[in-house]
C-alpha cells in the first residue's frame, strides 16, 4: 500500500487536523528507521521571562538564588529558582554570568528605557532603534533564523505565544514603540511578529479553523460550547482508520483524545469567562484563563500538540510583560510582580522575588513532562526538543542587564550533552551562548550573532 | 652607558615628570553623560549630562514625571571645588515649583555618588541617594 504522506490531514468543512507521526507514513522502511528520521527534526521553544531574577542581584548571587554554586556536572539546584527542574537535571544546560549589553542605553535619551526596550533584545541580541513610529529596528531573532532555515517544510514555520496583554499601540515611554515591549520574535530587523495570547486563537490556527471558505455560520456553529472540532472531521477519521494497523489506530485515537481534551479545557475557560462572574483579568479575551498557571499550561499543551502533529517546530513564548503589576498568588506570595522585582537590594524582598522566579520556572517541568509523554517516532518529543528559558534583564532593581538568568532544557537530538552548569567569564555576552545554540542547531556557517564575540561551547564541562 | 640609552632615560624621566605634574593638577573631568541610579524605593535610571569648564559645571537632568515613561529635562548650574560638586535647577512648568539640588563627588571607581534633594513650596519632598556610571555613548 502506498505510504501515507506526513502531511496527510483530517479534513472537514470547518477544520483541518494534522496528524501525529504514524507507521503508515513510512511502511516501506523499518519502523524504527522511519521513526528516527522523522524525529531528527529539532523542535525549538524560546521562553522569555521579563525583569531578570533575584539571583542576578549581589545577594542573590551569594545565595545562589538562580545559578548553582558548583560549575560542571555536580551542581545542586536546591537553593536555586531552578529546583523544580531536578527531575530533568540531565537535560539541563545552565549558563550563568552572561550579559545582554545591547539592552543597555547607548545615548542619554535612551537612559531609563530599559523596561520598554529589553524584550526586543532577548532573542535578537540587537540594540533597538529608539522610535515610537513605524520605523522600528532591532535584529532577526534566534527563533526566526531557525524557522527561516529549518521550519519552511511545516504548514506554519513558527508561532509566537504570550501570556500577558500585548495589544498596546503607539509609544510605551522613553521614546520607544510598544512593539519593542511586546514582541520577542523578529522575522527581519524591521519586522516584529505579533504574539497570540488567546489559547482559542492558537487552537484555531493549528487546526486551520479560519481557513478560506469557512463561513461565519460554520465558525459560529463550531464554537458552540458542546461541539468539537472532531465532529467536523469524523468522516475523514473513519476513512483514515481503514488504512491503519492496530498500533496506528491506537496512536491516532490517543492523539484525537488529546486534541479533544485541550479543546474541552478551552471551552470550559470560555464558559467560565462568559458566566458573568467577576474576572481577575476583565480586559483579557474570553479564551484566556485568569489563572496564570492554567494559561501557561494550556499554551504548553498547544505547543506539544503542534509538535506532535508537525504543524510547526518553532515557538517563541513570552511569559510576562515588563512593568506588569500582576500578582501570582499561586506562588505562595501575593505581592505584585513589578514592585517585588524592585527589591531595593533588601534580602527579604529579594527572597520574595526569588519565590516568583521559582514559580515561573516551576511551570516548565509540566511542559517537559508533556513532551516526554508524547511519542515521536521511536522516542519522545522531548528527545528532539530544545527549550531555551531566559531574560534580557539581570538585576531588575538596578535595571541592569548583567548576570542574566538563562538555561536550556533538552538535548536537541543529541546536539547538547546537558547535565551541566557553565559559568561564563565576566563580561561574556549572552549572544555568545545564542551563537553556540545556533551552531549546535545546524548553523555551522554562522560566525556572529548580535554582539557575540565567539560561540560559547555548550558541551564543555 | 651609550648615548642612546642616556637619551632614552632622559625621555622617560621627562615623561614621568610630566605625568606626575598632570596628575597633580587635573582631576578627571565630569563632562559627559552619566547613567544615574536614583534610589527612591527602587533604583530609577535617570540621564545626567554634564559639562565641566574649570570649576564651573552646567548640565541637564532628565527627571521622570508622574506619567510613566515620560521625563522632563531640567537645566542645571553649579560648580566643583575640592572634589565635591553641587548643581541646582528648577523644574519649569510644574504646578508646585520644585528646585533640584544635586550634591556629590567622583569616587575611586570612577562613579559619581551623592544625594539629590527636591524642594517645593511646602519644603523638601525628596531626598534620594544616587550613584551614576559614565555612559559609553554609542550609535
Amino acid at each position: 500500500m502506498k505510504a501515507l504522506s506526513r502531511r496527510s490531514v483530517l479534513q472537514g468543512m470547518g477544520a483541518t487536523v494534522a496528524l501525529p507521526f504514524l507507521d503508515a507514513m513510512a511502511p516501506a522502511r523499518p519502523t524504527s528507521a522511519a521513526a528516527t528520521a522523522a524525529a531528527k527534526k529539532t523542535r525549538l521553544v524560546c521562553v522569555e521571562m521579563v525583569h531578570g531574577s533575584a539571583g542576578s542581584s549581589a545577594i542573590g548571587v551569594k545565595k545562589n538564588l538562580w545559578a548553582p554554586a558548583a560549575i560542571g556536572r555536580d551542581f545542586d539546584l536546591a537553593p536555586t529558582s531552578l529546583r523544580s527542574l531536578e527531575p530533568f537535571r540531565d537535560l539541563l544546560t545552565i549558563v550563568s554570568n552572561t550579559d545582554v549589553d545591547p539592552a543597555n542605553p547607548f545615548t542619554a535619551k535612551e537612559i531609563g528605557g530599559d523596561h520598554v526596550r529589553s524584550s526586543a533584545v532577548f532573542l535578537t541580541q540587537a540594540h533597538p532603534k529608539q522610535t515610537q513610529g513605524g520605523d522600528v529596528q532591532a535584529g532577526v531573532s534566534l527563533d526566526q533564523l531557525y524557522a527561516q532555515r529549518f521550519g519552511q517544510d511545516t504548514p506554519i514555520p513558527s508561532m509566537q505565544l504570550c501570556i500577558e496583554n500585548v495589544d498596546q499601540a503607539g509609544g510605551c515611554g522613553y521614546g520607544y514603540s510598544c512593539v519593542y515591549t511586546d514582541a520577542i520574535s523578529w522575522a527581519a530587523a524591521d519586522r516584529p511578529l505579533p504574539m497570540i495570547r488567546d489559547p482559542r486563537l492558537v487552537f484555531d490556527k493549528l487546526f486551520s479553523v479560519l481557513k478560506v471558505g469557512t463561513t461565519q455560520a460554520e465558525r459560529a456553529e463550531r464554537l458552540d460550547e458542546d461541539r468539537s472540532i472532531l465532529d467536523w472531521v469524523l468522516a475523514s477519521v473513519a476513512r483514515l482508520q481503514k488504512r491503519l494497523g492496530p498500533a496506528d489506530k491506537a496512536r491516532l485515537s490517543d492523539y484525537l483524545e488529546h486534541v479533544r481534551e485541550i479543546e474541552r479545557r478551552i471551552q470550559i475557560v470560555e464558559a467560565r469567562n462568559r458566566s458573568g462572574d467577576l474576572r481577575e483579568l476583565p480586559a483579557a479575551p474570553v479564551g484566556v484563563p485568569d489563572s496564570f498557571s492554567e494559561h501557561v499550561k494550556l499554551m504548553c499543551d498547544l505547543q506539544v500538540l503542534a509538535f506532535a502533529s508537525d504543524v510547526t517546530r518553532v515557538f517563541a513564548f513570552k511569559l510576562g510583560r515588563d512593568a506588569s503589576n500582576r500578582s501570582y498568588p499561586e506562588s505562595g506570595f501575593k505581592g505584585t510582580f513589578h514592585d517585588t522585582s524592585h527589591h531595593s537590594g533588601r534580602e527579604d524582598k529579594i527572597l520574595n522575588f526569588a519565590t516568583l522566579n521559582t514559580f515561573h520556572v516551576g511551570l516548565m517541568p509540566y511542559f517537559l513532562d508533556q513532551l516526554k509523554n508524547t511519542p515521536d517516532g521511536d522516542g519522545t518529543l522531548l528527545d528532539s526538543t530544545l527549550l531555551i528559558y531566559g531574560s534580557p534583564m539581570g538585576d531588575s532593581n538596578l535595571h541592569n542587564h548583567k548576570r542574566v538568568p538563562f538555561f536550556m532544557a533538552g538535548r536537541a537530538n543529541g546536539a547538547l550533552k546537558g547535565g551541566v552548569h557553565l559559568k561564563a567569564p565576566n563580561g561574556t555576552p549572552l549572544a555568545n551562548v545564542m551563537l553556540g545554540v545556533l551552531q549546535s542547531l545546524g548553523f555551522h556557517d554562522m560566525e556572529r550573532f548580535g554582539d557575540s564575540e565567539g560561540a560559547l561551547d555548550l558541551n564543555a564541562g | 652607558m651609550s648615548r642612546t640609552m642616556t637619551t632614552m632615560i632622559a625621555v622617560l624621566a621627562l615623561a614621568a615628570g610630566l605625568s606626575a605634574q598632570h596628575g597633580k593638577t587635573e582631576a578627571p573631568s565630569l563632562t559627559g553623560t552619566w547613567n544615574m541610579g536614583l534610589e527612591g524605593g527602587h533604583v530609577i535610571p535617570v540621564a545626567l549630562v554634564l559639562k565641566q569648564d574649570g570649576e564651573t559645571l552646567t548640565g541637564t537632568i532628565s527627571m521622570p514625571t508622574q506619567r510613566a515613561g515620560n521625563t522632563v529635562d531640567v537645566a542645571l548650574k553649579g560648580g566643583i571645588a575640592s572634589g565635591a560638586f553641587t548643581l541646582t535647577g528648577t523644574v519649569e512648568g510644574a504646578k508646585d515649583p520644585t528646585t533640584i539640588e544635586i550634591k556629590g563627588k567622583l569616587n575611586d571607581e570612577g562613579m559619581l555618588e551623592g544625594r539629590v534633594v527636591m524642594t517645593g513650596a511646602q519644603g523638601p519632598h525628596g531626598d534620594m541617594p544616587y550613584t551614576a556610571e559614565r555612559l559609553k555613548e554609542r550609535k
